[in-house]
């Protein structure tokens, strides 16, 4: 197995996949998965390849920086190794962490806090558009991977008592009603 | 992942729209704690009901905490006790009443329905006992609901227990009036009861169902008049396309309703029954059936054109519902308590809804004359003749239609009442010809059973 992943970073704008995707072609890379997000005009993706034995992190590196040049691109590859260590039990559950309220800074820094601390993993973290322009309506969802060796309870508590510190509307509930309510 | 209008969606029906769960409901079989000795009897269903219910309320609550969902009421359902309180008498059948409710009180439970009878066919023993032992049992106890059913569309109308019926709810009002009558409002009168039904007053566990089994009725008329108004905000609509909104949004409400249902029923190892449908109102701004009737473009409940958009809306609920879930039961459709839905109530005070189109709009959604005070001097002849012609309706409708109809004592049209928490409040409604003391309802006997060919 000789697999990397590719982070690339840039101003959005059409064609930066097919560039990157045609580059890993070129050197034989199967492309096995991409994702990819806009923050407002910023791009980030993520590919995952399976490259020829011949292909080594550097090598890789190297390429897709220099074909890329005058792009604006930022590349950064790593060997599939180093990256995946998330190290979930599988037995976990997926809880929405909704708050709603006036933005502020150091908002998402208190809560996650909370969360490291309980050692739960944010498996997802968003601020969002709820309509409207009223900045009392900033919504931040945070997914995160509750397991059945953490003390809920306390987590949940602490991070209610958090929110009312910060004058926030917060929601903890089982990614199961958001399943039930929208997949159908 | 979710999509942002996922996440919103689901936090708005929930926060702004009045997303509950109404009720869940432990349906307990009694039948193996029959005996001729009261004591033993007592002890029996003391220990049966405990023994399943004793952590209801905990695990309802841990449930509904899981998901951001209020379980509203936790309520316990059981076997007729007519039936299986068959060898005890009127005044047994009233220490059994007592019974139950401390019962209720020891699992903390909102109420518990049962304490029922099955006469649309006759009354055997046990049934006269209980129908004899409503008032008192009612009135001195404050969790225990009653419900008897009167009429089938298979058995047709028992006009004796119509009668019957009519004069315990005027005993039961007048015991209780202090309270407004408050007896009256844990006491339906059925036709074509169903035997899985989670809503007061009128649950009970079918003698066919399983030994203990969890009933989910869901709540929703906020979400629904929600949806309706997102969508008419982004211009004009179709009823077609607007049904079309109601079934999506009553979906959603159902799968939340089987969802909770089924964990509850997980959690505490018994079988999981039914979702009941119905858009169930609270005396609460947002939470009102009457407020979807405006949404649908309607100035009150109860002018013209209440009864169509009452059929559409019950209609789409049913659809949505059925879709959701293959384990529909109960009632399942909209409900129109007045007392219970503020905007009903109001309507109701102002005269835009009379007892009379009360009553036609009855013959098209589920229940029927629900918390509907009345003047307390109406005669029994008029009092029972109410309920025959609503029970005429379920029969010949084959559906289920009930009265729960409150004579408030001392108390005449126009007059205020107030039963206090979902029972809600409202002006008392005036009944038209209620000195009436006509023989029809004297005569007896039973209406026979419709025909079910020829249908016109």
């Amino acid at each position: 197995m000789n697999k990397f992943i590719i982070t690339v970073l840039t101003q959005d704008r059409p064609g930066i996949i097919a560039h990157v995707t045609k580059v890993l072609f070129e050197l034989g890379c199967n492309l096995e998965n991409v994702n990819q997000m806009i923050l407002q005009t910023q791009f980030a993706g993520l590919f995952l390849v399976e490259a020829p034995e011949s292909i080594d992190k550097d090598h890789l590196q190297h390429t897709l920086t220099a074909r890329s040049e005058g792009r604006d691109l930022v590349i950064h590859v790593n060997t599939l190794e180093e990256t995946c260590g998330t190290d979930m039990d599988p037995d976990g559950d997926i809880f929405l962490i909704t708050t709603i309220g006036p933005d502020r800074k150091g908002l998402v820094a208190g809560f996650s806090d909370i969360l490291a601390a309980h050692r739960a993993n944010i498996v997802n973290l968003k601020a969002v558009f709820k309509g409207g322009s009223d900045p009392k309506d900033n919504v931040m969802s945070y997914q995160v991977w509750v397991t059945p060796d953490m003390d809920t309870g306390a987590m949940f508590t602490e991070l209610r008592q958090k929110a009312e510190e910060l004058g926030l509307d917060i929601r903890i509930q089982h990614k199961n009603i958001f399943d039930a309510i929208n997949k159908i | 992942m979710f999509e942002d209008h996922e996440i919103i969606s689901t936090i708005e029906m929930v926060k702004n729209e009045h997303l509950d769960v109404r009720a869940v409901t432990l349906g307990i079989n009694l039948f193996d704690c029959i005996s001729h000795d009261l004591d033993t009897f007592r002890r029996n269903i003391r220990k049966k009901i405990i023994g399943h219910a004793g952590s209801l309320k905990s695990v309802c609550d841990a449930v509904g905490d899981k998901y951001g969902i209020q379980v509203v009421n936790k309520r316990i359902s059981i076997s007729p006790i007519a039936l299986v309180g068959a060898a005890f008498s009127a005044d047994q059948m009233v220490e059994i009443a007592h019974e139950l409710n401390d019962i209720a009180k020891t699992v903390d439970i909102d109420f518990i329905g049962g304490f029922s009878a099955l006469v649309e066919k006759g009354m055997a023993t046990g049934d006269t006992a209980l129908i004899e032992a409503l008032p008192r049992a009612l009135a001195e106890t404050q969790r225990v609901c009653a419900s008897v059913n009167v009429a089938t569309t298979k058995a047709g109308i028992n006009m004796d227990a119509v009668l019957q019926m009519a004069r315990a709810i005027k005993q039961a009002a007048e015991l209780t009036a202090d309270q407004d009558g408050l007896a009256c409002a844990k006491l339906c009168v059925f036709a074509n009861i169903p035997e899985d039904m989670p809503f007061m007053a009128g649950a009970y566990l079918g003698v066919g169902v399983a030994d203990a089994v969890i009933n989910v009725g869901v709540s929703g008329p906020g979400v629904v008049k929600r949806a309706i108004e997102r969508n008419l905000e982004n211009g004009p609509m179709t009823l077609g396309n607007i049904a079309e909104v109601i079934k999506r949004t009553a979906c959603k409400v159902t799968r939340v309703g089987e969802l909770i249902g089924r964990e509850v029923a997980a959690d505490l190892n018994v079988r999981f029954g039914v979702v009941d449908l119905s858009l169930a109102p609270t005396p609460t701004v947002g939470d009102s059936i009457g407020e979807i009737f405006q949404a649908l473009g309607l100035s009150q409940i109860g002018v013209p054109g209440s009864t169509a958009a009452l059929a559409m809306l019950n209609d789409a609920v049913k659809k949505g519902g059925a879709f959701a879930s293959s384990h529909v039961g109960g009632l399942s459709g909209a409900f129109i308590p007045v007392s219970e839905d503020l905007n009903i109530a109001h309507a109701a005070h102002q005269g835009f809804l009379s007892l009379e189109k009360l009553e036609a709009m009855t013959s098209v959604c589920s229940v029927g004359l629900d918390m509907v005070p009345v003047p307390g001097d109406i005669t029994e002849e008029c009092l029972a003749g109410m309920i025959a012609d609503e029970m005429a309706i379920g029969m010949i409708n084959a559906k289920t239609t009930a009265t729960r109809i409150i004579p408030v004592p001392g108390k005449k049209a126009g007059d205020s009442v107030y039963f206090g928490g979902l029972l809600g409040e409202a002006k008392i409604m005036a009944v038209p010809h209620m000195a009436d003391a006509s023989l029809f309802v004297h005569h007896g006997g039973r209406i026979p059973a419709p025909i079910h060919s020829l249908k016109n």
